[in-house]
């Protein structure tokens, strides 16, 4: 019977090597909050327990110019005690603030809560909104996968067996400023979501500028919702016009019914979101 | 690459060096080595009976490797009372009724004891958030968030 195997390496080259040699045998843990219960449950059968957590030169967040990079070993936590990523890049320190508790904050990574792949994942919305990238690496290669085409499937995303997400990157211009993320939950914490929207928007002389809207638990995997944002741009906001591109979103969304709500609840819940957060951003801008 | 490798940590201020199995959580490599007084619930990260403080910050041990805990300090609700602000916070529990079945004790004082050595002015509100991640069956909370507000006034008022 094979068993499980454990090692902590101290750099990040140490961790490629490795992944080269074990490629699917290795599975990363970095905060663990999904990983141990998923081999209490037996979701990951034996294999080797390839702990990144102490791997310091993964930790930053960054910003040079317009250029934001955070490491993939980032806590939720260190995001929401960056005071540059609350003044500077307010969505992120949002979504951070409703991830999880206090407690699992503390170790969940922002790396790790992507690379799950979780269509509730609270980290992938704002950064979708934000148009982010993931910095990916294997033994000798680098590549950028952008956040949206990352997520292939609930729990299934596009890294290859040897390689493992080393940052995040994204830019801030005018557009990141104002954005929100709101969460509903069925509590207050400790929710796995029901429905998730992160926005940023642009208004010039009253029309939508630009807008970039992503969902949670709307679909398979976290959802920027393209059709919604085309039907909106240069166009002057007003009630019918939110009302029309709430249909925009019905037709974008495809939630399935679990223990937590329904299909139909998170559809209806999707558009009324949807028209909070543009409330929100307009309330903020104007 | 072990199956089980040396791990050396400190826990309540005691040197412990030993071996953990490959997918052993730091709340049953505690429990192993005798620290019965943190609590396995859920052993999913949803409870948070299990909460210990590692390096300062309060931590879930059940979704917590014990190779994650290697070189590092430990405290558990055994070691609180070696600290003032601990014994403070235990006191005050018993003061306010902020127990019933323990389920929730051991962990709860541990979040708090993290939360108030770096908040010293919280608000009933901020306190109730920063216990959001310990499930308590009994008390509604009221007397948890009271024990703890009243060792955070206590505090202001010493200094």
């Amino acid at each position: 019977m094979s068993q499980f195997r454990y090692i902590s390496p101290k750099t990040k080259e140490e961790v490629l090597k490795i992944l080269e040699e074990e490629k699917s045998e290795a599975c990363i843990v970095a905060g663990g909050s999904n990983v141990l219960p998923y081999i209490r449950d037996k979701i990951i059968p034996p294999k080797l327990l390839l702990d990144i957590s102490g791997i310091e030169e993964l930790n930053y967040i960054k910003k040079n110019g317009s250029n934001w990079r955070i490491g993939a070993t980032t806590t939720i936590s260190d995001l929401i005690s960056s005071k540059i990523i609350r003044e500077e890049c307010n969505i992120l320190c949002q979504a951070a603030e409703q991830f999880a508790d206090p407690l699992v904050r503390n170790k969940a990574t922002i790396g790790g809560n992507l690379a799950d792949a979780s269509p509730a994942a609270d980290t992938a919305p704002p950064l979708l909104a934000l148009d982010a990238g993931l910095e990916v690496e294997s033994k000798g290669k680098k590549r950028e996968i952008f956040l949206k085409d990352f997520f292939l499937g609930p729990r299934k995303t596009a890294l290859q067996d040897d390689e493992m997400i080393t940052g995040i990157n994204f830019k801030s211009d005018s557009l990141n400023k104002p954005g929100c993320f709101i969460k509903l939950g069925l509590r207050q914490a400790m929710a796995i979501s029901v429905v998730t929207v992160a926005m940023v928007l642009e208004i010039e002389e009253n029309r939508v500028k630009d807008i970039r809207v992503a969902m949670g638990s709307v679909a398979p995997i976290p959802l920027r919702l393209f059709n919604a944002e085309e039907f909106l741009k240069n166009k002057h906001l007003n009630d019918d016009l939110i009302e029309e591109a709430k249909n925009k979103v019905y037709e974008e969304v495809n939630p399935i019914s679990d223990i937590r709500a329904s299909a139909e609840y998170r559809c209806y819940i999707s558009g009324i979101l949807f028209k909070r957060a543009l409330e929100k951003l307009t309330n903020q801008t104007s | 690459m072990m199956e089980e490798y040396p791990i050396e940590l400190t826990i309540n201020g005691e040197k412990i060096v030993s071996t953990a199995k490959a997918e052993e959580s730091l709340l049953r490599f505690l429990r192993r080595h005798g620290f019965y007084e943190v609590k396995g619930g859920c052993e999913k990260g949803d409870c948070g009976t299990c909460t210990v403080i590692m390096n300062g910050k309060a931590i879930k041990s059940c979704i917590t490797l014990a190779g994650q805990a290697n070189g590092k300090e430990i405290l558990t609700v055994r070691g609180l009372e070696k600290e003032e602000s601990g014994r403070k916070l235990q006191e005050s529990f018993v003061q306010h009724g902020a127990i019933q079945c323990g389920f929730c004790t051991a962990g709860m004082l541990m979040t708090a004891k993290a939360y108030l050595d770096e908040n010293h002015q919280p608000n009933k509100v901020e306190i109730r958030k920063a216990i959001s991640g310990n499930l308590c069956r009994c008390t509604g909370y009221k007397k948890i968030v009271e024990a703890i507000y009243a060792v955070a006034e206590e505090n202001q008022k010493s200094k």
